[in-house]
């Protein structure tokens, strides 16, 4: 039982992380300055 | 303190100096796809890997596949220790690793932590010390390297979010960087004294006429990347002040240096990617100037050892010639190597993420272990680990552009390329995750009976444990203050998400931070750019570093070690 527990907190963990990528680069578009420079 | 003590320092120092250039020159030829010597291996991989290392990734790409490369590898790790057991290279029929260490090992090596509740000698197989834990140090380091790389490019090119390919970086740095350095280091060290063989444990008389089992095993290969990799984890529970992982004077200084290699070196590096060779030394000097001021710090405190010992008669000053007596705090420390190789190797071992250890800093003075604590709550930058202290110090670097470009009331800028609200609000998630969990998870261990039972001193002394234990794990360090008893199911699991989290949910906002950099045009330098070269500007970057650390844990550092030294000049110990 607490060999699954640790097998899926740890992929959702990293599922999480991907998540977070897509967070961070929502953030960096949502700011001002999020436009390249052209 | 004597004058030996400080010639040791000296001479490392140097050593590092001189290091720095050639090493910095070779990596920069590695991450630049300059370096074909092994082209043909490469080849081979990428064929049986499927991969496509004409591939240039996005950000986002680059970031997903560092994911998924992490996770499968942590995983398999796992399922490999649970069934140990049942697996080859098992000398002594080692069971299977329990449920909870299994976790913690897997992350601890997956995020080049190496943080250890086990005794390796007595827990883990040879095929587990070979095929799992060898095999993360070198993936795990090389790792490191490919978020440095990203970082570096995402500076010095205008690419459109596009930073390069991961799984050639990963390879690349496995066989061009670690592996050949491994080798090198490995002779070295068996030419030394440091043991190579798969061997079962050997069985000896004693002088005594007891009986005592010699662990044996491939220590020199570990021991070599160990280092090397910044990674830490020792074959043995004693680490680096076994005499089999660590037998000479000369195998310690070389454990050193080969800690420091790489993140020294790599400063060089980013200085040639950048075209601005004098910003890549002024980086340099500020990691050496806080380098060389926490082992000061730590050599003095712990060469003037415990007042009470003092008050109790005994001689405490090492440079008073006396034979009855080393001097300083001797305790927790191997004799072979006395307090200032002990002091240089923990603050090394601290400036660095890599946690080996040749002397118990549960031992040191609370100032002496006040410095391995401030070196991994400033974010392990000083040099640093692989990759990590790198990309750790450029946050700090464009954070402190930023403060330098609010003074003078002018858009940030770093090497002609502007730093704006996205750019500073990455190196904010990167900044507070820190305080996050390092405080969080240690407020949680000091009120719940689960974690205050893992302490074997109380007072301020066994706050100083839990802290310096999370604060090792979420900074992937993986030393500890060995009082902390770590092996029960609340702290394996708390300390696999810290090590989790240390590792991961910084690199997400510096890859972030590469894309964005990379998609900003380069202007060239004005005279209201802030000139990154200067010391001036190492000063500025100094102060912020300190500041920014200072602000986030001087609380909780004077309710532990600060607060234990006065107790101790009161007469209290603990």
């Amino acid at each position: 039982m607490n060999d699954v527990m640790y097998v899926l907190a740890t992929l959702i963990f990293f599922a999480l992380m991907i998540a977070y990528g897509y967070g961070c680069r929502a953030l960096g578009r949502d700011s001002v300055s999020g436009r390249a420079d052209s | 303190m004597t004058w030996n003590g400080w010639a040791q320092i000296l001479a490392f120092s140097v050593v590092v100096l001189l290091i720095t250039k050639p090493i910095g020159v070779y990596l920069t030829r590695v991450y630049d796809g300059s370096l074909h010597y092994l082209g043909a291996v490469e080849r081979v991989i990428y064929r049986c890997c499927g991969i496509d290392a004409s591939e240039n990734q996005h950000w986002l790409d680059y970031l997903v596949s560092m994911m998924l490369f992490s996770a499968v590898s942590m995983l398999v790790t796992y399922v490999a220790l649970r069934a140990q057991g049942h697996l080859p290279l098992n000398p002594q029929q080692l069971p299977g690793v329990v449920d909870r260490q299994a976790f913690e090992t897997a992350a601890s090596f997956t995020t080049n932590t190496n943080w250890q509740s086990y005794a390796g000698e007595s827990t883990m197989s040879y095929l587990s010390q070979m095929m799992q834990l060898a095999f993360h140090n070198f993936v795990s380091a090389a790792a490191g390297m490919c978020v440095a790389a990203a970082l570096v490019r995402g500076i010095a090119n205008r690419s459109a979010g596009r930073l390069g390919n991961f799984w050639t970086d990963l390879i690349r740095g496995v066989i061009y960087v670690f592996l050949p350095g491994a080798i090198v280091l490995a002779l070295l060290f068996v030419q030394q004294g440091v043991i190579q063989n798969l061997k079962p444990y050997l069985t000896m008389g004693t002088l005594e006429g007891a009986r005592q089992v010699l662990a044996m095993g491939p220590v020199a290969s570990q021991e070599a990347i160990k280092q090397l990799g910044t990674n830490g984890g020792g074959f043995f529970s004693a680490n680096a002040a076994h005499p089999f992982e660590n037998p000479t004077p000369w195998t310690n200084f070389l454990q050193m240096v080969a800690i420091f290699a790489v993140p020294a070196g790599a400063t060089y590096w980013f200085g040639r990617a950048v075209k601005h060779q004098k910003h890549g030394w002024a980086l340099w000097a500020a990691m050496f100037i806080m380098f060389i001021g926490g082992a000061a710090v730590t050599y003095k405190f712990e060469a003037d050892g415990n007042p009470i010992h003092a008050a109790e008669g005994v001689d405490v000053h090492a440079a008073s010639g006396s034979m009855a007596q080393s001097g300083g705090n001797m305790e927790g420390k191997e004799v072979r190597f006395g307090i200032a190789a002990s002091a240089l190797y923990a603050t090394v071992t601290t400036d660095a993420s890599c946690g080996a250890v040749n002397a118990m800093h549960d031992s040191f003075t609370p100032i002496g272990g006040l410095v391995p604590i401030v070196n991994m709550q400033l974010g392990e930058l000083i040099f640093g680990g692989v990759g990590a202290g790198l990309y750790g110090m450029l946050s700090m670097v464009i954070l402190t552009v930023f403060i330098a470009g609010l003074m003078v009331g002018r858009t940030p800028e770093y090497l002609g390329k502007k730093i704006q609200s996205r750019e500073v609000r990455m190196v904010m998630l990167y900044v507070l995750a820190a305080p996050i969990f390092v405080l969080g998870m240690t407020g949680i261990a000091a009120v719940l009976p689960a974690g205050l039972a893992g302490r074997s001193n109380m007072g301020p002394h066994g706050l100083a444990e839990i802290l310096y234990a999370f604060t090792s794990t979420f900074a992937n360090n993986g030393s500890a203050f060995a009082g902390l008893t770590g092996a029960t199911y609340f702290y394996n699991t708390m300390f696999g998400i810290a090590m989790l989290a240390g590792r991961f949910i910084l690199i997400v906002p510096v890859l972030a931070l590469a894309g964005f950099l990379s998609e900003r045009k380069i202007a060239a330098a004005s005279a209201g750019s802030f000139p990154v070269d200067t010391p001036l500007f190492v000063m500025l970057l100094i102060g912020v570093i300190l500041i920014v650390g200072a602000l986030t844990f001087f609380p909780v550092l004077s309710l532990g070690p600060i607060v234990e030294h006065f107790l101790m000049h009161a007469g209290r110990l603990f």
